[in-house]
């Protein structure tokens, strides 16, 4: 008993030693995901990402050859992922069919969403990855919806943080064995996001509004709520979201905008091209030319900032749209 | 298009169309086994289905042989039952409610299937206990309750009953949008959508089981009553006259078709059209009487859903697509015809 525990901690020490400070994966792997057991035997080199943040995530922790195609694009892939990404194949921007991804022959699939991959997909069920021997995972951002429906996802009593997001990172680290790239990338995240928060001091008065689309501009606005990603943004440049809802995408009309009256006007740029309004240059020119609207003090300043639209949904593009808004706030003339 | 009555020509018409309908209900399934984003040979496809059925023993791969039966073959099934059982209520609600009209969705079933799913993904009602489709099941129940309610039972008139159908869609459409704008996000209600626009792409084997049930124990109850349906065509005192129990039937057969409709759609969403047009189609071809009329337009149902899956699976390669999408866009043309044709002859 006594050698074992010796030799146990001998091989512990010496792994630790071995791969700066990170030991890597053994397999079998066995991770619990979202209520399931989930084994891997080894190291997928064949993997189908379902949505967007899985397969930037992916691309992040340097994994471009060991993927074998993507799906479900609401934006565009980040600017600094394009080059690996143009490696991967994408099924499709929108819902793809279980028979397209078994077609890549896949030895995993990471899904982003439950209507991805879940008991009420019309696109998989995780059984039936199963049950050809496929492991999956889903994001733990995803299930905390199932497991908590609506209130994890609808709307936040808290505001969101990125903690879940770490623990998708770290847990797709291990199962690709690249443990010591994905705490490079958390560290580099936590890193980045103490920075911001070093920089801008809390404010008291200083409120943004997140603008996500609107199908008109007489209809009402599509906004980020309260304790979203969007109110994390805010939280992190020093200030707090001008709308203080829990739903999480709000609608408002703009007489209520006007009297929510932010500091900032955070105009989101959205790459879908469903509507006139998903570009952030449409948003600009309505908010300036509009006799009303056009009132608000922020716009008045001058105070209108562009970010990517996919800073709005949890993702690890939420930290990127903070840095987006933060770089523009500096060049602005905060009251 | 004579409206007589038991003739010889009658019955050989029916018996052609029925046999002409269920072989090309045989090749479309065969067709829609075969074609798909996985390219798999005409050979390794049918040995995965006679290896399922236990006739041979082929060596094949695994994931192949899965695609072709278990998500294929199996959505094929289920297509085809759906067309069958949408054409069916589409029949028996034309006669009971003497609307040319009438289809299933008319009960407000797909409104209340919309806000019971809506319940279950945005309120979290059931907490994952309660899945989406037993939520869209009791939505589209708890509207057809209502429209029987509102329609003073089943002793009103038919247009009382299609009044009752619309006042029923508008409050649960208002109810879906309420908690929709209220307590839901952008991708919720985004999710909503794509799982109420009908899509054959989540079905399986049980799907197949249990539809088949459904359906075939709706056709026998409709054919039974086959009879007096006829006797509806004119008016509901002319068949009390002839002896027909009118409120109970009419009673019976909205529950049928409520409970058809209601599966369908927490299976599948709600594919509008087929409904509508078929029953008509069939009508022009083996006449009005309905011993003819069901068997009829049920295989020509069949037939016309599981085309507009292959269709809709071939026009946009790997991704899903609204299969109602498909079922307008050949369903639109064919009722402008039947407007056409049924025109007042001057």
């Amino acid at each position: 008993m006594r050698i074992t525990t010796f030799l146990t901690c001998g091989t512990v020490a010496l792994s630790l030693a071995g791969s700066a400070a990170f030991a890597g994966t053994s397999y079998p792997l066995t991770i619990e995901n979202c209520g399931q057991s989930v084994t891997f035997e080894a190291a997928p080199a064949r993997a189908v990402a379902l949505g967007q943040n899985s397969a930037e995530i992916m691309l992040l922790l340097g994994l471009k050859d060991r993927m074998a195609a993507s799906a479900f694009w609401p934006n565009e892939v980040l600017p600094e992922l394009a080059e690996a990404n143009r490696a991967v194949e994408v099924i499709s921007v929108e819902f793809p069919t279980l028979e397209a991804v078994l077609s890549h022959q896949p030895d995993f699939v990471a899904a982003m969403l439950t209507t991805l991959l879940g008991p009420d997909s019309k696109v998989a069920k995780r059984a039936d990855f199963a049950d050809l021997g496929i492991p999956t995972y889903l994001s733990p951002s995803a299930c905390a919806t199932t497991l908590d429906a609506g209130d994890a996802y609808g709307s936040r009593g808290d505001l969101w943080s990125m903690d879940q997001l770490y623990q998708e990172i770290e847990e797709l680290a291990r199962i690709f064995d690249v443990t010591a790239r994905g705490q490079e990338v958390i560290a580099d995240f936590k890193a980045r996001e103490a920075a911001l928060r070093a920089q801008f001091a809390q404010d008291e008065d200083l409120t943004f509004l997140f603008w996500f689309s609107s199908p008109s501009p007489a209809d009402d606005a599509y906004l980020g709520g309260g304790n979203g990603p969007s109110g994390y943004i805010a939280d992190v440049l020093g200030g707090r979201n001008a709308i203080q809802t829990e739903a999480d995408w709000p609608a408002l009309g703009w007489e209520g905008i006007m009297a929510a009256d932010p500091t900032v006007m955070v105009v989101a740029q959205v790459d879908r091209n469903r509507w006139d309004l998903d570009r952030a240059q449409s948003k600009i020119d309505f908010l300036t030319s509009d006799p009303t609207v056009s009132q608000m003090q922020a716009v008045q300043a001058g105070r209108i900032v562009v970010m990517s639209g996919a800073a709005m949904n949890p993702s690890i593009r939420t930290l990127y749209g903070a840095e987006e808004v933060a770089a523009q706030l500096e060049a602005l003339d905060l009251p | 298009m004579t409206h007589d009555d038991d003739t010889e020509g009658g019955r050989f018409r029916l018996a052609l169309v029925l046999t002409l309908s269920l072989i090309v209900l045989v090749f479309a399934v065969a067709a829609a086994t075969a074609i798909g984003d996985y390219r798999i040979g005409l050979r390794t496809v049918f040995l995965s289905v006679t290896n399922e059925l236990g006739l041979t023993e082929a060596a094949i791969a695994p994931i192949e042989q899965s695609v072709v039966w278990n998500l294929r073959l199996s959505r094929a099934l289920v297509a085809a039952l759906a067309g069958a059982g949408l054409a069916l209520c589409g029949a028996i609600l034309q006669a009971l409610l003497r609307n040319a009209l009438a289809e299933p969705f008319v009960l407000g079933v797909s409104a209340g299937a919309s806000t019971g799913a809506v319940c279950v993904i945005v309120l979290g009602i059931g907490a994952g206990g309660l899945s989406l489709s037993l939520g869209a099941f009791a939505g589209a129940f708890a509207a057809f309750a209502l429209v029987a309610l509102l329609s003073n039972g089943a002793t009103s008139g038919p247009n009382h009953t299609i009044l009752a159908g619309v006042a029923a869609s508008q409050l649960f459409n208002a109810l879906t949008s309420y908690i929709v704008t209220t307590s839901g996000n952008a991708q919720q209600a985004r999710d909503v959508m794509f799982w109420l626009l009908g899509s054959f792409g989540g079905v399986r084997w049980p799907d197949v089981q249990l539809l088949l049930l459904v359906v075939v124990t709706g056709l026998a109850i409709c054919i039974w009553m086959g009879r007096a349906l006829d006797a509806f065509t004119f008016g509901d005192e002319d068949a009390a006259a002839l002896g027909v129990p009118v409120a109970r039937i009419r009673l019976i057969l909205f529950a049928v078709t409520a409970l058809l409709t209601a599966t369908i759609v927490s299976m599948v969403g709600a594919i509008g059209f087929v409904g509508l047009v078929v029953p008509h189609a069939a009508r022009y071809v083996v006449g009005p009487l309905h011993l003819r009329l069901l068997p009829a337009c049920t295989v020509v149902g069949a037939v016309f859903m599981v085309i507009a899956d292959i269709v809709s699976r071939v026009i946009t390669a790997q991704q899903t697509v609204p299969i109602g999408v498909v079922t307008a866009l050949v369903g639109v043309p064919f009722f402008a015809i039947i407007l056409y044709r049924a025109r007042p002859q001057a």
